[in-house]
């Protein structure tokens, strides 16, 4: 046989070869190989504890400047827990770390013992089965998990099964310029319909160019602009999970408002991958009396502003709720007992009411423990960070998001819909109907 | 008996010869059989699961999938997937070709500005090849930086003129131009010294003969240069037109495929359906599509440049 015909011959081979492989399995074919035993089902805390020395990694988001926080905590718990070596790893933006994790699940191998997680991905990584189930952990060990609240519990949840404990937890919020608002006397909305006579209080227009916007809403992330809609009556997934209503008469009032304020110049619906960098520098240079923003970043403001930095709860309409942001901690269920107990034993750490004011005191991010904020600490934190008031008065108004697990696609497709009509000046009610055909088609496919 | 034995002394050696050869082919073939076993590792077998995966609803991290037939197919051809699909073809495209175009402009005329072989041209030449030793994610932070629509140092220098800012990258009309501003800058100088050196092995022979005919320097770009160059432009053509096709870093860092899908390139409207949307299987079925794609691209190119390339230098 020649050479040439010997050489496709076995290149054939090998495609058929590779190719009966692939289809292998029937109906239903896996993905990689299943790690260890899920879920114990004993009760004993025995069965959780950890009986010899294990390192373990946690796969965390938390940015560079929160650095020295996540040292001398991961160092607190190594000196309580010498059995336990953490290594705490940046992975970058919480999409970074989904992209990481959702490779290192799918090929089952370099899992991390513990992961942070944005709040968005519980549903899907719910549904995907990727998380362990922290329920008989916490009956076991004697976890206090009523000390945090409904909304947040239930954020972390899916399939009525908790899969992940709050962690460093946000909501949005208004941060305005004090200063300017004690000399000019603008009075912060703390309804929708008083909107419109805010815009024009604390904007300044001149001959259609802007010098200074009311405030500016983030249009690069649909969770920032959300409780507009939800707050006057749009439901967003309607009760059949299978359509949206984000072109009724109620979201398209909405819409139209937004698209009306950023024509006019009044506001700025800010969109794009520099879109934020842009926000932050627009209010600390006083082109902007007020952003839409996370609590995250009161920090950041606060120390980068050279005026009084106030935070304010966003105006509500039939309802005035927020929403979690942030992030949970999650354990892959693909690992091993003993690495998911270590993890386990972090995480409570991790979450506990000592640890707890830390996080809340060196970032912006939210005591997540209802005891936690009735004690000295947290008054503490109360004097040296009094805009935090309107927040711990409306903690109970903070809802967990929607969890569809197709609501990425649906978040996708709503922000670029909305941008694009309130930006380009398009028809509202033709770009929300094409939306709704396609957010119906994500959420009938799931 | 003589030619009897003969004859069979005949077939004898033919036999020994053929089992030679076929030791020898052994032999071959076992050397290459590494690189084979390589290929099929990491490339063929990635492929056929690629194809495999197409016909299920695998969302990549649940561990168990189902097979759907064609719907997949179904959702690219005919369903809510045909409009994405002629979109991030036709920005795609619009894309390799404005690149391709640049490149191979671009190089030949840098390298016929900085031809001359002396110190001050050295040194220019060396400035415009420098940027390809950047990093490309670490050139689109800056670039996006330079190109922002209200900090940016492009627009504070047009403002200078008197010319108003432009929002680069978040403009429809501008973003894909924006990212073209950054991948020019990086490969224009690559071509340039590619080109330059192809020039070099051009024979003076034709410029003097020419130059005797009187004829003009654009002549001799037109009828000796250009021809003669035609191997490095099939060579610069190819590898740019499938690098450009594959474009990823830079849109994800500057524009993340937006504002409004406008630059939402093949790759990464594939990456997002993987790992942002969990749709693998849709991703899989666009990438199958896309290397089609790539395959009937590099062909009909291999056939135009049988016809057109002139390898007489």
């Amino acid at each position: 046989m020649k050479p040439t015909k010997l050489f496709s011959v076995f290149m054939m081979s090998v495609f058929m070869l590779t190719s009966v492989v692939a289809c292998s399995g029937g109906s239903t074919g896996t993905s990689g190989t299943k790690g260890p035993s899920a879920s114990p089902t004993e009760n004993s805390a025995e069965k959780y504890a950890v009986t010899k020395p294990i390192k373990i990694e946690w796969w965390h988001a938390i940015e560079s400047q929160y650095q020295p926080t996540v040292d001398k905590v991961v160092s607190d718990f190594k000196s309580k827990n010498p059995n336990i070596d953490v290594e705490a790893i940046y992975q970058g933006s919480y999409a970074d770390l989904n992209n990481k994790l959702v490779a290192a699940q799918a090929a089952g191998t370099t899992l991390p013992a513990l992961a942070i997680s944005n709040t968005p991905y519980v549903a899907q990584y719910g549904e995907a089965e990727l998380c362990e189930t922290l329920d008989p952990y916490i009956k076991a060990t004697g976890f206090d998990i009523k000390d945090f609240g409904a909304g947040l519990v239930k954020s972390s949840s899916y399939d009525e099964k908790l899969i992940a404990l709050p962690f460093q937890i946000s909501t949005q919020i208004m941060f305005y310029n004090k200063d300017m608002a004690d000399a000019e006397g603008i009075k912060i909305p703390t309804k929708w319909s008083e909107m419109d006579e805010f815009m024009k209080k604390a904007s300044k227009v001149n001959n259609g160019k802007t010098d200074r916007y009311a405030t500016v809403i983030p249009g690069w992330d649909q969770w920032y602009f959300e409780p507009f809609f939800l707050n006057n009556g749009v439901k967003i997934v309607n009760s059949d999970n299978k359509s949206t209503d984000l072109n009724s008469d109620k979201a398209l009032n909405i819409a139209n408002q937004i698209k009306k304020w950023h024509q006019e110049g009044t506001a700025f619906f800010a969109y794009g991958k520099d879109a934020s960098a842009n926000m932050r520098q627009s209010f600390l240079d006083g082109k902007a009396f007020s952003v839409i923003h996370t609590t995250s970043l009161y920090d950041m403001y606060a120390k980068s502003a050279k005026f009084k930095v106030g935070m304010a709860w966003l105006p509500g309409g039939d309802t005035n709720y927020s929403e979690i942001g942030g992030n949970v901690l999650l354990i892959p269920k693909k690992n091993s007992q003993e690495v998911k107990n270590a993890a386990w034993a972090f995480m409570s750490y991790l979450t506990s009411k000592d640890v707890n004011m830390v996080w809340a005191t060196d970032t912006g991010y939210m005591p997540t423990r209802n005891s936690v904020t009735k004690t000295d600490a947290a008054k503490e934190f109360l004097k040296t960070k009094p805009t935090f008031q309107v927040v711990f008065d409306n903690l109970d108004k903070i809802n967990p998001r929607i969890q569809h697990p197709a609501y990425s696609q649906l978040a996708k497709t709503w922000m670029e819909s909305l941008a694009k009509a309130t930006i380009e000046n398009q028809d509202m009610k033709a770009s929300m109907d094409n939306a709704k055909k396609l957010i119906d088609e994500i959420l009938a496919d799931k | 008996m003589e030619p009897v034995l003969e004859n069979e002394k005949k077939i004898e050696l033919k036999k020994s010869k053929i089992s030679n050869i076929k030791v020898e082919e052994f032999k071959d073939f076992l050397t290459v059989l590494p690189a084979l076993a390589f290929f099929g590792v990491f490339i063929y077998y990635p492929l056929a699961q690629l194809f495999n995966i197409s016909f299920t609803n695998w969302n990549l991290i649940k561990d168990s999938y189902k097979y759907v037939g064609l719907k997949n197919y179904q959702w690219l051809y005919n369903g809510s997937g045909k409009a994405e699909l002629i979109n991030s073809l036709r920005v795609t495209f619009i894309y390799t070709l404005s690149e391709v175009t640049i490149t191979l402009v671009g190089g030949m005329l840098l390298a016929l500005l900085f031809g001359k072989m002396t110190r001050k041209y050295a040194f220019m030449r060396s400035i415009v090849f420098m940027p390809k030793y950047v990093g490309m994610s670490t050139a689109a932070v800056v670039y996006a930086w330079i190109l922002n629509g209200k900090y940016g140092i492009l627009n504070y220098v047009l403002n200078i003129f008197g010319i108003p800012s432009v929002d680069w990258l978040t403009q429809q009309s501008t973003a894909l131009i924006g990212v073209l501003f950054l991948t020019s800058w990086r490969v224009v100088g690559y071509a340039m010294i590619i080109y330059l050196s192809a020039m070099q092995g051009i024979s003076r022979d034709y410029y003097e003969a020419a130059s005797l005919d009187g004829a003009t320097k654009v002549q001799e770009l037109r009828y000796i240069t250009i021809p003669l160059l035609s191997p490095t432009t099939l060579f610069l053509f190819v590898t740019t037109f499938i690098a450009s096709m594959k474009v990823f870093q830079s849109i994800d860092v500057m524009t993340g495929g937006g504002p409004y899908e406008s630059t939402n390139v093949m790759v990464y409207w594939i990456y997002n359906l993987a790992f942002v949307d969990f749709r693998v299987d849709r991703a899989a079925v666009t990438s199958i599509l896309f290397f089609i794609i790539l395959l009937v691209c590099t062909i009909l190119t291999m056939k135009v440049s049988d016809k057109s390339v002139n390898y007489d230098s």
